[in-house]
Protein backbone atom coordinates (compact mmCIF):
# COMPACT_ATOMS: atom_id res chain seq x y z
CA UNK A 1 0.00 0.00 0.00
CA UNK A 2 1.76 3.15 -1.19
CA UNK A 3 1.40 6.32 0.70
CA UNK A 4 -0.53 8.36 -2.87
CA UNK A 5 -3.75 6.46 -0.93
CA UNK A 6 -4.29 8.63 2.06
CA UNK A 7 -5.22 12.52 1.95
CA UNK A 8 -2.18 13.66 4.84
CA UNK A 9 -4.51 14.40 6.81
CA UNK A 10 -1.95 14.26 9.92
CA UNK A 11 0.49 16.24 7.87
CA UNK A 12 2.30 18.45 10.41
CA UNK A 13 1.50 16.11 13.20
CA UNK A 14 3.76 14.29 15.71
CA UNK A 15 2.45 10.88 17.16
CA UNK A 16 3.40 8.41 19.72
CA UNK A 17 2.21 4.98 18.97
CA UNK A 18 3.58 2.35 21.92
CA UNK A 19 3.86 -1.36 21.07
CA UNK A 20 4.31 -0.33 17.53
CA UNK A 21 6.69 -3.24 15.95
CA UNK A 22 4.21 -5.65 15.32
CA UNK A 23 0.18 -6.49 14.94
CA UNK A 24 -2.33 -3.54 15.54
CA UNK A 25 0.38 -1.00 16.71
CA UNK A 26 2.65 -1.40 13.59
CA UNK A 27 -0.80 -0.97 10.97
CA UNK A 28 -1.37 2.31 13.15
CA UNK A 29 2.38 3.75 12.60
CA UNK A 30 1.83 2.78 8.75
CA UNK A 31 -1.45 4.61 8.57
CA UNK A 32 0.12 7.98 10.25
CA UNK A 33 3.27 7.81 8.36
CA UNK A 34 1.16 7.32 5.03
CA UNK A 35 -1.12 10.54 6.44
CA UNK A 36 1.87 12.82 6.72
CA UNK A 37 2.17 12.62 10.67
CA UNK A 38 6.11 11.79 12.06
CA UNK A 39 5.90 9.07 14.38
CA UNK A 40 7.79 7.70 17.27
CA UNK A 41 7.29 4.30 18.81
CA UNK A 42 8.25 2.21 21.09
CA UNK A 43 8.55 -1.35 22.63
CA UNK A 44 10.20 -4.46 24.62
CA UNK A 45 12.80 -5.02 22.03
CA UNK A 46 15.25 -3.19 19.68
CA UNK A 47 13.92 -1.81 16.78
CA UNK A 48 12.65 -4.48 14.65
CA UNK A 49 15.08 -5.56 11.13
CA UNK A 50 11.53 -4.70 8.89
CA UNK A 51 10.64 -1.36 10.84
CA UNK A 52 9.55 1.93 8.42
CA UNK A 53 12.94 3.26 8.26
CA UNK A 54 11.35 6.75 8.54
CA UNK A 55 9.67 6.16 11.61
CA UNK A 56 11.61 6.41 15.21
CA UNK A 57 11.94 4.15 17.95
CA UNK A 58 13.30 3.49 20.79
CA UNK A 59 13.74 0.91 23.36
CA UNK A 60 10.77 1.24 26.36
CA UNK A 61 8.93 -1.11 28.26
CA UNK A 62 5.71 0.67 29.28
CA UNK A 63 5.15 -1.11 32.21
CA UNK A 64 8.64 1.08 33.61
CA UNK A 65 7.97 3.98 34.42
CA UNK A 66 11.83 5.17 34.34
CA UNK A 67 11.99 3.47 30.24
CA UNK A 68 7.94 5.96 29.96
CA UNK A 69 9.81 8.74 31.63
CA UNK A 70 12.83 8.34 28.89
CA UNK A 71 10.08 8.34 26.36
CA UNK A 72 9.33 11.61 26.93
CA UNK A 73 12.67 12.68 27.26
CA UNK A 74 12.89 11.03 23.37
CA UNK A 75 9.37 13.11 22.53
CA UNK A 76 11.55 16.48 23.59
CA UNK A 77 14.48 15.70 21.85
CA UNK A 78 12.89 14.42 18.46
CA UNK A 79 9.28 16.70 18.20
CA UNK A 80 9.23 19.39 20.87
CA UNK A 81 5.66 18.98 21.38
CA UNK A 82 3.38 15.61 20.44
CA UNK A 83 -0.35 15.68 19.27
CA UNK A 84 -1.36 12.49 19.42
CA UNK A 85 -0.20 9.48 21.67
CA UNK A 86 -1.70 5.77 21.16
CA UNK A 87 -1.73 3.68 23.85
CA UNK A 88 -1.43 0.66 22.26
CA UNK A 89 0.99 -1.73 23.86
CA UNK A 90 -0.87 -4.46 25.63
CA UNK A 91 -0.33 -8.23 26.72
CA UNK A 92 -2.41 -11.09 27.73
CA UNK A 93 -2.56 -13.88 29.36
CA UNK A 94 -4.40 -16.71 29.41
CA UNK A 95 -5.57 -17.80 32.82
CA UNK A 96 -8.28 -17.70 34.97
CA UNK A 97 -8.29 -16.03 38.60
CA UNK A 98 -7.35 -19.37 40.11
CA UNK A 99 -4.04 -20.11 38.05
CA UNK A 100 -3.07 -15.89 38.18
CA UNK A 101 0.11 -15.61 40.20
CA UNK A 102 1.43 -12.63 41.80
CA UNK A 103 3.89 -12.37 39.22
CA UNK A 104 1.52 -12.62 36.36
CA UNK A 105 -0.84 -9.87 37.66
CA UNK A 106 2.42 -7.93 38.01
CA UNK A 107 3.69 -8.38 34.43
CA UNK A 108 0.07 -8.20 32.92
CA UNK A 109 -1.29 -5.03 35.16
CA UNK A 110 1.72 -3.23 34.72
CA UNK A 111 1.87 -3.25 31.02
CA UNK A 112 -2.30 -2.69 30.45
CA UNK A 113 -2.67 -0.95 32.91
CA UNK A 114 0.33 1.20 34.32
CA UNK A 115 1.52 1.49 31.35
CA UNK A 116 -1.49 3.58 29.93
CA UNK A 117 -1.62 5.74 32.47
CA UNK A 118 2.34 6.16 32.95
CA UNK A 119 2.69 7.22 29.20
CA UNK A 120 -0.51 9.45 29.57
CA UNK A 121 0.91 11.34 32.48
CA UNK A 122 4.17 11.09 30.93
CA UNK A 123 2.70 12.94 27.62
CA UNK A 124 -0.07 15.05 28.46
CA UNK A 125 2.17 17.70 29.29
CA UNK A 126 3.54 17.96 26.16
CA UNK A 127 0.36 17.92 24.56
CA UNK A 128 -1.03 21.48 22.79
CA UNK A 129 -4.52 22.52 22.68
CA UNK A 130 -6.19 19.89 19.82
CA UNK A 131 -4.19 16.68 21.56
CA UNK A 132 -6.08 13.53 21.21
CA UNK A 133 -5.19 9.98 23.07
CA UNK A 134 -6.29 7.42 21.68
CA UNK A 135 -6.04 3.91 23.95
CA UNK A 136 -6.33 0.17 22.59
CA UNK A 137 -8.99 -0.93 24.54
CA UNK A 138 -11.13 -4.27 24.10
CA UNK A 139 -14.54 -5.86 23.53
CA UNK A 140 -13.54 -7.85 26.27
CA UNK A 141 -13.26 -5.14 29.00
CA UNK A 142 -16.70 -4.73 28.85
CA UNK A 143 -18.05 -8.52 27.90
CA UNK A 144 -15.54 -11.56 29.56
CA UNK A 145 -13.51 -14.06 27.06
CA UNK A 146 -13.34 -16.97 28.51
CA UNK A 147 -9.72 -17.92 30.91
CA UNK A 148 -8.53 -14.18 29.82
CA UNK A 149 -10.04 -12.67 34.08
CA UNK A 150 -6.70 -10.03 34.07
CA UNK A 151 -7.15 -9.30 30.30
CA UNK A 152 -10.38 -7.94 30.26
CA UNK A 153 -10.29 -6.68 33.48
CA UNK A 154 -7.44 -4.89 32.75
CA UNK A 155 -9.34 -3.42 29.60
CA UNK A 156 -11.96 -2.08 31.68
CA UNK A 157 -9.45 -0.04 33.59
CA UNK A 158 -8.45 1.04 30.28
CA UNK A 159 -12.02 2.16 29.41
CA UNK A 160 -12.27 3.56 32.75
CA UNK A 161 -9.25 5.70 32.06
CA UNK A 162 -10.19 6.95 28.88
CA UNK A 163 -13.53 8.83 30.26
CA UNK A 164 -11.39 10.20 33.22
CA UNK A 165 -9.01 11.41 30.79
CA UNK A 166 -11.60 12.66 28.54
CA UNK A 167 -13.58 14.57 31.28
CA UNK A 168 -10.42 16.02 33.47
CA UNK A 169 -7.94 16.83 30.43
CA UNK A 170 -10.94 18.41 27.94
CA UNK A 171 -11.12 20.54 26.18
CA UNK A 172 -7.57 20.83 25.57
CA UNK A 173 -7.07 17.11 25.04
CA UNK A 174 -9.72 14.38 23.64
CA UNK A 175 -9.18 10.75 24.82
CA UNK A 176 -11.02 7.80 23.62
CA UNK A 177 -10.55 4.45 23.28
CA UNK A 178 -10.93 1.67 20.04
CA UNK A 179 -12.24 -1.64 21.15
CA UNK A 180 -11.34 -4.16 18.79
CA UNK A 181 -13.07 -7.47 18.38
CA UNK A 182 -11.00 -10.25 16.64
CA UNK A 183 -8.25 -8.88 15.09
CA UNK A 184 -6.13 -11.31 13.42
CA UNK A 185 -3.15 -10.78 14.95
CA UNK A 186 -0.36 -13.38 17.02
CA UNK A 187 -2.04 -12.60 20.06
CA UNK A 188 -5.49 -14.19 18.56
CA UNK A 189 -3.67 -17.03 17.65
CA UNK A 190 -2.75 -17.45 21.06
CA UNK A 191 -6.37 -16.97 21.88
CA UNK A 192 -7.52 -19.68 19.76
CA UNK A 193 -4.38 -22.04 20.75
CA UNK A 194 -5.59 -22.57 24.10
CA UNK A 195 -8.96 -24.36 22.64
CA UNK A 196 -9.04 -27.55 21.98
CA UNK A 197 -9.56 -27.58 18.65
CA UNK A 198 -8.35 -24.47 17.24
CA UNK A 199 -9.38 -24.54 14.00
CA UNK A 200 -13.02 -25.80 15.03
CA UNK A 201 -12.52 -22.56 17.18
CA UNK A 202 -11.70 -20.74 14.90
CA UNK A 203 -14.74 -21.59 12.23
CA UNK A 204 -17.05 -21.14 15.10
CA UNK A 205 -15.94 -17.77 16.01
CA UNK A 206 -15.76 -16.53 12.23
CA UNK A 207 -19.77 -17.73 12.25
CA UNK A 208 -20.87 -15.63 14.98
CA UNK A 209 -19.30 -12.39 13.30
CA UNK A 210 -22.24 -10.72 10.99
CA UNK A 211 -19.17 -8.98 9.06
CA UNK A 212 -18.41 -12.77 7.48
CA UNK A 213 -14.34 -12.50 8.41
CA UNK A 214 -11.99 -11.60 11.44
CA UNK A 215 -10.66 -7.92 11.42
CA UNK A 216 -7.23 -7.09 9.96
CA UNK A 217 -5.03 -4.45 11.49
CA UNK A 218 -5.28 -2.35 8.82
CA UNK A 219 -9.68 -1.85 10.34
CA UNK A 220 -8.43 -0.29 13.64
CA UNK A 221 -5.48 2.30 12.33
CA UNK A 222 -8.38 3.37 9.86
CA UNK A 223 -10.56 4.01 12.84
CA UNK A 224 -7.30 5.98 15.21
CA UNK A 225 -6.53 7.63 11.95
CA UNK A 226 -10.17 9.20 11.55
CA UNK A 227 -10.02 9.67 15.87
CA UNK A 228 -6.43 11.70 15.27
CA UNK A 229 -7.97 13.64 12.31
CA UNK A 230 -10.19 16.83 12.66
CA UNK A 231 -13.02 14.84 11.18
CA UNK A 232 -12.95 13.85 14.73
CA UNK A 233 -13.03 17.01 16.86
CA UNK A 234 -16.53 16.18 18.82
CA UNK A 235 -15.84 12.86 19.53
CA UNK A 236 -14.04 12.01 23.31
CA UNK A 237 -14.83 10.31 26.55
CA UNK A 238 -16.36 7.20 23.86
CA UNK A 239 -15.09 3.57 23.75
CA UNK A 240 -15.89 2.43 20.01
CA UNK A 241 -16.18 -0.69 19.27
CA UNK A 242 -14.90 -2.36 16.10
CA UNK A 243 -16.10 -6.21 15.93
CA UNK A 244 -17.56 -6.84 12.64
CA UNK A 245 -20.95 -6.72 14.33
CA UNK A 246 -19.46 -9.69 17.14
CA UNK A 247 -21.25 -7.99 20.22
CA UNK A 248 -23.89 -6.91 18.54
CA UNK A 249 -25.47 -10.60 18.16
CA UNK A 250 -26.38 -12.50 21.14
CA UNK A 251 -24.31 -15.31 22.04
CA UNK A 252 -27.04 -17.55 22.40
CA UNK A 253 -26.99 -18.42 18.49
CA UNK A 254 -29.13 -21.03 17.60
CA UNK A 255 -28.00 -21.99 14.03
CA UNK A 256 -24.33 -22.83 16.03
CA UNK A 257 -25.41 -25.75 17.86
CA UNK B 1 -7.39 12.92 -4.97
CA UNK B 2 -8.49 15.91 -7.38
CA UNK B 3 -9.97 13.99 -9.88
CA UNK B 4 -13.46 12.67 -8.99
CA UNK B 5 -13.11 9.41 -9.74
CA UNK B 6 -10.23 9.50 -7.04
CA UNK B 7 -12.81 10.80 -4.32
CA UNK B 8 -13.16 8.09 -1.59
CA UNK B 9 -17.52 7.61 -2.06
CA UNK B 10 -17.48 8.33 -6.07
CA UNK B 11 -19.93 6.62 -7.77
CA UNK B 12 -21.66 5.69 -4.64
CA UNK B 13 -25.49 6.20 -4.58
CA UNK B 14 -27.03 7.35 -1.27
CA UNK B 15 -30.33 8.47 0.72
CA UNK B 16 -30.60 10.81 3.43
CA UNK B 17 -33.76 10.93 4.92
CA UNK B 18 -34.69 14.30 6.61
CA UNK B 19 -31.97 15.76 4.06
CA UNK B 20 -33.10 18.93 4.65
CA UNK B 21 -32.93 19.85 7.87
CA UNK B 22 -29.58 21.06 10.04
CA UNK B 23 -28.00 17.87 10.36
CA UNK B 24 -29.37 15.97 7.50
CA UNK B 25 -28.40 18.89 5.32
CA UNK B 26 -24.67 18.68 6.09
CA UNK B 27 -24.41 15.53 5.40
CA UNK B 28 -25.99 15.57 1.65
CA UNK B 29 -23.00 18.55 1.51
CA UNK B 30 -20.56 15.99 2.22
CA UNK B 31 -20.98 13.07 1.29
CA UNK B 32 -21.47 15.03 -2.20
CA UNK B 33 -18.02 16.50 -1.82
CA UNK B 34 -16.67 12.57 -1.48
CA UNK B 35 -17.87 12.04 -4.80
CA UNK B 36 -21.62 10.49 -4.10
CA UNK B 37 -24.95 10.81 -6.19
CA UNK B 38 -26.81 11.84 -3.28
CA UNK B 39 -31.07 12.01 -2.66
CA UNK B 40 -31.89 14.11 -0.10
CA UNK B 41 -35.66 12.82 0.66
CA UNK B 42 -37.45 15.49 2.89
CA UNK B 43 -41.14 16.74 3.50
CA UNK B 44 -40.05 19.92 2.03
CA UNK B 45 -36.77 22.22 1.68
CA UNK B 46 -34.28 23.07 -0.47
CA UNK B 47 -30.85 21.36 -0.35
CA UNK B 48 -27.26 22.42 -1.50
CA UNK B 49 -25.57 22.21 -4.90
CA UNK B 50 -25.40 18.75 -6.31
CA UNK B 51 -27.69 16.97 -4.03
CA UNK B 52 -31.12 15.77 -5.74
CA UNK B 53 -34.13 16.24 -3.57
CA UNK B 54 -37.06 14.44 -3.17
CA UNK B 55 -40.28 14.86 -2.03
CA UNK B 56 -40.96 12.21 0.30
CA UNK B 57 -42.75 11.15 3.87
CA UNK B 58 -40.69 8.74 5.97
CA UNK B 59 -43.83 7.29 7.59
CA UNK B 60 -45.30 6.06 3.98
CA UNK B 61 -44.98 2.95 2.92
CA UNK B 62 -45.47 4.10 -0.92
CA UNK B 63 -43.75 7.18 -0.52
CA UNK B 64 -40.85 5.37 0.54
CA UNK B 65 -41.23 2.40 -2.24
CA UNK B 66 -41.71 5.53 -4.69
CA UNK B 67 -38.16 6.88 -3.56
CA UNK B 68 -36.55 3.36 -3.90
CA UNK B 69 -38.03 3.43 -7.83
CA UNK B 70 -36.71 6.50 -8.59
CA UNK B 71 -32.97 5.55 -7.56
CA UNK B 72 -33.40 2.10 -9.13
CA UNK B 73 -34.57 4.05 -12.50
CA UNK B 74 -31.77 6.40 -12.15
CA UNK B 75 -28.64 4.24 -11.17
CA UNK B 76 -30.12 0.79 -10.65
CA UNK B 77 -28.61 0.38 -7.36
CA UNK B 78 -28.30 1.98 -3.74
CA UNK B 79 -24.56 2.01 -1.75
CA UNK B 80 -25.45 4.44 1.68
CA UNK B 81 -28.99 4.88 3.34
CA UNK B 82 -28.23 7.29 5.88
CA UNK B 83 -32.17 8.15 7.98
CA UNK B 84 -31.87 11.24 9.87
CA UNK B 85 -35.39 12.16 9.61
CA UNK B 86 -37.10 12.27 13.49
CA UNK B 87 -39.22 14.76 15.63
CA UNK B 88 -38.99 15.42 19.33
CA UNK B 89 -41.99 15.56 21.40
CA UNK B 90 -40.96 17.66 24.73
CA UNK B 91 -43.88 15.86 27.01
CA UNK B 92 -43.84 13.77 29.90
CA UNK B 93 -45.97 10.55 29.77
CA UNK B 94 -48.75 11.87 31.08
CA UNK B 95 -48.93 14.60 28.75
CA UNK B 96 -48.32 12.67 25.98
CA UNK B 97 -50.91 11.51 23.72
CA UNK B 98 -51.97 8.76 22.02
CA UNK B 99 -51.91 10.68 18.52
CA UNK B 100 -48.33 12.46 20.08
CA UNK B 101 -47.14 8.89 21.01
CA UNK B 102 -48.13 7.09 17.62
CA UNK B 103 -46.72 9.89 15.31
CA UNK B 104 -43.20 9.91 16.99
CA UNK B 105 -43.05 6.61 16.55
CA UNK B 106 -44.36 6.78 12.79
CA UNK B 107 -41.39 8.95 11.95
CA UNK B 108 -38.66 8.10 14.18
CA UNK B 109 -39.15 4.20 14.57
CA UNK B 110 -41.34 3.40 11.45
CA UNK B 111 -39.52 5.44 9.07
CA UNK B 112 -36.45 4.33 9.95
CA UNK B 113 -38.09 0.40 9.20
CA UNK B 114 -39.77 1.77 6.20
CA UNK B 115 -36.44 2.93 4.52
CA UNK B 116 -34.13 0.26 5.87
CA UNK B 117 -36.45 -2.22 4.44
CA UNK B 118 -37.07 -1.14 1.06
CA UNK B 119 -33.63 -0.20 0.48
CA UNK B 120 -31.84 -3.92 1.20
CA UNK B 121 -33.29 -4.95 -2.51
CA UNK B 122 -31.29 -1.97 -3.81
CA UNK B 123 -28.48 -2.79 -2.13
CA UNK B 124 -27.73 -6.23 -2.80
CA UNK B 125 -27.99 -4.85 -6.15
CA UNK B 126 -25.09 -3.15 -4.96
CA UNK B 127 -23.38 -5.94 -3.67
CA UNK B 128 -22.86 -3.72 -0.31
CA UNK B 129 -24.53 -1.13 1.50
CA UNK B 130 -23.91 0.88 5.02
CA UNK B 131 -26.96 1.94 6.85
CA UNK B 132 -27.09 4.85 9.47
CA UNK B 133 -29.26 5.07 11.71
CA UNK B 134 -29.83 7.99 13.86
CA UNK B 135 -29.88 7.39 17.43
CA UNK B 136 -28.90 9.72 20.26
CA UNK B 137 -27.78 9.52 23.46
CA UNK B 138 -31.15 9.71 24.84
CA UNK B 139 -31.44 6.22 23.74
CA UNK B 140 -28.89 5.59 26.58
CA UNK B 141 -30.32 7.80 29.81
CA UNK B 142 -32.74 10.15 29.84
CA UNK B 143 -33.11 13.76 29.47
CA UNK B 144 -36.59 15.12 31.05
CA UNK B 145 -39.70 15.47 29.15
CA UNK B 146 -38.43 13.87 26.43
CA UNK B 147 -40.23 10.39 27.25
CA UNK B 148 -41.73 9.43 24.01
CA UNK B 149 -38.34 10.67 22.00
CA UNK B 150 -36.29 8.80 24.22
CA UNK B 151 -38.45 5.32 23.74
CA UNK B 152 -37.86 5.95 19.92
CA UNK B 153 -34.53 5.93 20.21
CA UNK B 154 -34.19 3.06 22.11
CA UNK B 155 -36.17 1.48 19.27
CA UNK B 156 -33.60 2.22 16.89
CA UNK B 157 -30.17 1.20 18.63
CA UNK B 158 -32.25 -2.21 19.20
CA UNK B 159 -32.93 -2.20 15.20
CA UNK B 160 -30.06 -1.04 14.41
CA UNK B 161 -28.52 -4.59 15.94
CA UNK B 162 -30.60 -6.86 14.70
CA UNK B 163 -30.67 -5.64 11.26
CA UNK B 164 -26.56 -5.95 11.53
CA UNK B 165 -26.63 -9.21 12.51
CA UNK B 166 -28.92 -10.14 9.60
CA UNK B 167 -27.67 -8.59 6.42
CA UNK B 168 -24.23 -8.84 7.19
CA UNK B 169 -23.30 -12.27 5.46
CA UNK B 170 -24.64 -10.12 2.55
CA UNK B 171 -21.75 -7.25 2.98
CA UNK B 172 -24.91 -4.59 4.06
CA UNK B 173 -23.16 -3.15 7.13
CA UNK B 174 -25.67 -1.30 9.90
CA UNK B 175 -24.83 1.13 12.54
CA UNK B 176 -26.29 4.13 14.94
CA UNK B 177 -25.18 7.53 15.24
CA UNK B 178 -26.16 8.68 18.71
CA UNK B 179 -25.73 12.72 18.76
CA UNK B 180 -25.38 14.81 22.22
CA UNK B 181 -26.46 18.33 22.19
CA UNK B 182 -25.96 19.20 18.58
CA UNK B 183 -26.60 23.28 17.72
CA UNK B 184 -29.78 22.87 15.77
CA UNK B 185 -33.70 24.47 15.67
CA UNK B 186 -34.65 21.57 17.35
CA UNK B 187 -32.09 21.89 20.46
CA UNK B 188 -32.95 25.36 20.57
CA UNK B 189 -36.52 25.03 21.18
CA UNK B 190 -35.35 22.13 23.89
CA UNK B 191 -34.07 24.78 25.88
CA UNK B 192 -36.46 27.53 25.00
CA UNK B 193 -39.24 25.42 26.82
CA UNK B 194 -37.27 24.97 29.61
CA UNK B 195 -37.27 29.17 30.22
CA UNK B 196 -34.01 31.09 30.75
CA UNK B 197 -32.34 29.95 27.42
CA UNK B 198 -29.97 31.85 27.44
CA UNK B 199 -27.89 30.88 30.68
CA UNK B 200 -28.97 27.18 30.02
CA UNK B 201 -27.79 27.22 27.03
CA UNK B 202 -23.97 28.66 28.90
CA UNK B 203 -24.29 26.21 31.62
CA UNK B 204 -25.36 23.14 29.18
CA UNK B 205 -22.26 23.77 27.47
CA UNK B 206 -19.95 23.89 29.88
CA UNK B 207 -20.98 20.57 31.36
CA UNK B 208 -19.07 19.10 28.37
CA UNK B 209 -15.23 18.05 28.59
CA UNK B 210 -15.04 19.84 24.78
CA UNK B 211 -16.80 22.69 26.31
CA UNK B 212 -18.67 23.64 23.25
CA UNK B 213 -22.06 22.41 20.85
CA UNK B 214 -21.61 19.74 17.97
CA UNK B 215 -22.24 20.99 14.98
CA UNK B 216 -24.08 19.45 12.32
CA UNK B 217 -20.75 18.87 10.59
CA UNK B 218 -19.36 17.36 13.04
CA UNK B 219 -21.91 14.55 12.76
CA UNK B 220 -21.44 14.69 9.20
CA UNK B 221 -17.85 13.93 9.46
CA UNK B 222 -18.92 10.50 11.45
CA UNK B 223 -21.37 9.75 9.17
CA UNK B 224 -18.91 9.73 6.46
CA UNK B 225 -16.79 7.71 7.45
CA UNK B 226 -19.19 5.18 8.73
CA UNK B 227 -20.50 5.43 5.19
CA UNK B 228 -17.23 4.64 3.45
CA UNK B 229 -14.62 1.19 2.89
CA UNK B 230 -12.53 3.02 5.76
CA UNK B 231 -15.51 1.27 8.05
CA UNK B 232 -15.46 -1.91 6.72
CA UNK B 233 -15.15 -3.44 9.97
CA UNK B 234 -18.17 -1.50 11.79
CA UNK B 235 -21.10 -2.98 12.14
CA UNK B 236 -23.80 -3.36 14.68
CA UNK B 237 -22.48 -0.83 16.81
CA UNK B 238 -24.29 2.75 18.31
CA UNK B 239 -21.49 5.85 18.13
CA UNK B 240 -21.71 8.03 20.90
CA UNK B 241 -20.73 11.54 19.65
CA UNK B 242 -21.27 14.16 22.15
CA UNK B 243 -18.32 15.70 23.30
CA UNK B 244 -17.44 14.07 26.35
CA UNK B 245 -21.19 14.38 27.64
CA UNK B 246 -21.90 11.18 28.73
CA UNK B 247 -18.22 9.90 29.83
CA UNK B 248 -18.99 11.90 33.19
CA UNK B 249 -21.14 11.06 36.24
CA UNK B 250 -23.61 13.98 35.98
CA UNK B 251 -22.19 17.27 38.05
CA UNK B 252 -23.59 18.01 41.31
CA UNK B 253 -24.18 21.73 42.29
CA UNK B 254 -21.91 21.51 45.51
Amino acid sequence: MGDGQYSKRLAGKTAVVTGGGRGIGRAIVERFMGEGAAVLSCGRSERPDNFPREAHWIRADVSDTGDVRALGSAVERIFGRLSILVNNAGIQIEKTVLETTDEDWETLMGVNARGVFACSREMIPLMDEGGSIINIGSISGSTADPGLALYNASKAFVHGLTRSIAVDHGPKIRCNAISPGWIMTEMADAAFAVADDPEKAKRDALARHPAGRFGDPSDIAALASWLASDDALFATGQCYTLDGGLTAASPLNPCLF
Amino acid sequence: MNAAADLPLAGRVAIVTGGCGGIGRAICDRLVREGAHVFAADLVGHCGAGVNFHEHDVTSEQSTTDLMERVRTEHGRLDILVNVAGIEIELTIEDTTLDDWNRIFSVNVTGTFLACKHALPLMREAGRGSIINFGSYDGFIADPQLAAYCATKGAVHALTRAMACDHGPENIRVNAVCPGFIDTPMLQSFFGEAGDSDRLWQEARNVHPIRRYGTPEDVANLVNWLAGDEAGYASGQLWVLDGGLTAQVQQMRL
